[in-house]
C-alpha cells in the first residue's frame, strides 16, 4: 500500500530532512497519508473497544465497531475544525507555508501521532483485556493519547522550524569577508552583524503554530468529549453517543479520584 | 547438538556480537523458561494434581517474557523510526530479545536454588519472596546484556540512551501486569490447581493503589475521610 510506505518516509524523517526540504519543499502525498491515518487510528479504535468486549457481563461488539469509526472521526473532525483558522492566521502572520504546504504538513504530523497511536495499540489492547477498573483505562488511554500527542507535536514543530528557516537566497560568507578588512578603521561603525536572525515573519508564524497546538489538544479534547463514549462504562448500558453534559477536564479529575480513592 | 546449545548460550552470555538466529533466540527463551517454570511451579511438591501446576508454571513463564515482548515491540519501533533510529533497529531489537534469551538462561541457571528453598521451606509466602528475589537477579543480569549490546549503538548515536530507557519503561509497565495476569506461579497450596486463577482477571496497579489507600486511611493517627 502506498500509503504505508509514505508513512514510513516520514517516520523516518526522510521526507522531512533539510536536503529534501530544500530540494522540493515537504513532498507527501496528503490523500495517502490521510488513508493510512484513519486505518491506524481505526486499528487503535479496535484495541480501545477490547474493554467494551472484556469489561462486561456480555461482551459489547458494538462497543469495538464504534470506536473503529470514532477514533478516525475524532481525528479528522479536529483537523476539520482547527485547519481553517490555522490557514488564515498562518498566511496573516504573512508565513512562506501555502495552504498545499500546509495541509501536507498536517497531514505528516497527524500520521506521526496515529502511527505512535497505533504502536501502543497492543498494550492498550492487554491491559483492557485484563482490567476491570474503569478509571485506570481510562487514565490509560488519556495518557497513550497524550504521548502520541506530544511525539505528533514534536514532530510538528521541529518541521516547521525546518520548513520556515530555509536558507535564504543570500549566503551569510559573502557579508563576513567584507567585514573583515572594514573592522581595521570603522570598528564603531559597523559592528560585526549578528548570526542571520531569522525574518521577523518566522517568529509569528512560530507563535501561530504554538497557539494552535494548544488549540488542537483543546479541541481535539473537546471533540473526545462530544463523541464519547469511546471506552464505555461497564455499568452503564452500551449507547452510540451520550448526552451533553460535563467536560472532558472533569471527567478525567473524576477517574483519577476514582482510582486513588478507591 | 548439545555443542551447538553450549556454544549459542556462552555467547549470548559473553556478549558475542551474532549468537544465533531468531529461532536460536526463541528456543532459548522457550527452554530456558519452562525449566525455571516447572522449577517454579513445584513448590507443592509433585503429589496429586501437582504436576500439573508444574507444566502451567512451565508454559506461563516463557510466554510472560515472549508476550511481553510482543506488545511492546510496536512502540518501540514507531518511537526508533520517529528519533530517526530507523537503519540501528535490527540491532536493537536483536539487543532486545538477546535480553530475553538471558533472562531465561539466568533463570534457568538460578532454577537449583529455587528447588533448594523449596525443599527447606514450605511457607508459601516466603516461595513467592524467594522467587520475586530470583527474577530480580535474572532481570539485573539480562539488562546488562542489554547495556552492553546498547553500547556500540549509544556511542553512535546517543540518542539510543533515550530508547533504551523508554524500552525499559515500557516492557516494566506490562511485564508487571502480564506477571499479574498469569498468575499463579507458584500455586497457592491449599487451592486446587488451575491454569489461571479465577479472579486474575485484574489490575496490579489498581491492586497497588488499593493498597497502598487502605495503608494510608487505616494508619494509627491518620484521620482521612
Amino acid at each position: 500500500m502506498g500509503g504505508l510506505r509514505e508513512l514510513d518516509r516520514v517516520l523516518r524523517g526522510e521526507a522531512t530532512d533539510r536536503p529534501a526540504l530544500a530540494r522540493d519543499g515537504l513532498a507527501v502525498p496528503v490523500g495517502p497519508l490521510l488513508r493510512v491515518s484513519a486505518l491506524l487510528a481505526a486499528g487503535y479504535g479496535v484495541c480501545m473497544g477490547v474493554y467494551g468486549l472484556a469489561a462486561r457481563a456480555e461482551p459489547e461488539v458494538r462497543q469495538l465497531l464504534a470506536d473503529a469509526v470514532k477514533v478516525p472521526a475524532l481525528f479528522l473532525l479536529t483537523l476539520v475544525v482547527t485547519f481553517p483558522s490555522l490557514y488564515v492566521f498562518n498566511a496573516l502572520v504573512g508565513s512562506r507555508l501555502g495552504a498545499r504546504e500546509l495541509a501536507r504538513l498536517m497531514a505528516a504530523a497527524v500520521a506521526v501521532t496515529v502511527a505512535v497511536l497505533a504502536g501502543l495499540g497492543p498494550i492498550v489492547a492487554f491491559f483492557s483485556l485484563t482490567t476491570t477498573s474503569y478509571a485506570f483505562v481510562v487514565l490509560l488511554n488519556v495518557a497513550v493519547f497524550a504521548v502520541a500527542g506530544g511525539f505528533g507535536l514534536a514532530f510538528l514543530l521541529r518541521t516547521l522550524e525546518k520548513l520556515t528557516a530555509r536558507p535564504a537566497p543570500t549566503p551569510a560568507p559573502a557579508a563576513e569577508t567584507e567585514l573583515v578588512p572594514a573592522g581595521e578603521d570603522e570598528a564603531p561603525a559597523a559592528p560585526p552583524t549578528p548570526p542571520p536572525a531569522p525574518p521577523a515573519t518566522d517568529v509569528g508564524v512560530t507563535a501561530v503554530f504554538r497557539v494552535w497546538v494548544v488549540l488542537f489538544a483543546v479541541v481535539g479534547a473537546q471533540m473526545s468529549w462530544v463523541l464519547r463514549p469511546f471506552i464505555g462504562s461497564p455499568t452503564e448500558p452500551f449507547t452510540w453517543f451520550r448526552p451533553r453534559e460535563s467536560s472532558f477536564v472533569e471527567a478525567v479529575l473524576r477517574s483519577f479520584r476514582a482510582l486513588f480513592a478507591g | 547438538m548439545t555443542t551447538l546449545a553450549f556454544r549459542l548460550v556462552d555467547g549470548l552470555l559473553r556478549g558475542a556480537p551474532a549468537a544465533g538466529g531468531w529461532g536460536a533466540g526463541l528456543a532459548v527463551v522457550v527452554l530456558g523458561g519452562m525449566a525455571y517454570g516447572a522449577v517454579m511451579g513445584a513448590s507443592a511438591g509433585l503429589g496429586g494434581d501437582r504436576p500439573l501446576q508444574v507444566l502451567f508454571s512451565a508454559v506461563k513463564v516463557p510466554l510472560l517474557l515472549l508476550v511481553t515482548t510482543a506488545l511492546a515491540l510496536p512502540s518501540f519501533f514507531v518511537m526508533n523510526s520517529l528519533l530517526g533510529l530507523r537503519a540501528d533497529f535490527p540491532e536493537a531489537a536483536r539487543a532486545v530479545a538477546a535480553a530475553q534469551a538471558a533472562v531465561a538462561v539466568v533463570l534457568a541457571a538460578l532454577a537449583p536454588y529455587t528447588a533448594l528453598w523449596y525443599a527447606t521451606s514450605a511457607d508459601y509466602h516466603e516461595a513467592i519472596l524467594f522467587n520475586v528475589a530470583m527474577f530480580a537477579a535474572a532481570s539485573a543480569a539480562a539488562q546488562w546484556v542489554l547495556r552492553r549490546r546498547y553500547a556500540a549503538l549509544v556511542a553512535r548515536d546517543p540518542r539510543h540512551r533515550a530508547m533504551l530507557r523508554a524500552w525499559l519503561g515500557v516492557y516494566a509497565f506490562v511485564g508487571v501486569q502480564m506477571g499479574w495476569v498469569l498468575r499463579p506461579f507458584v500455586g497457592r497450596p491449599d487451592r486446587p490447581v488451575t491454569f489461571f486463577r479465577d479472579d486474575a482477571w485484574g489490575n496490579a496497579y489498581v491492586v497497588v493503589l488499593d493498597l497502598a489507600w487502605q495503608a494510608l486511611t487505616r494508619w494509627p493517627g491518620w484521620s482521612f475521610p
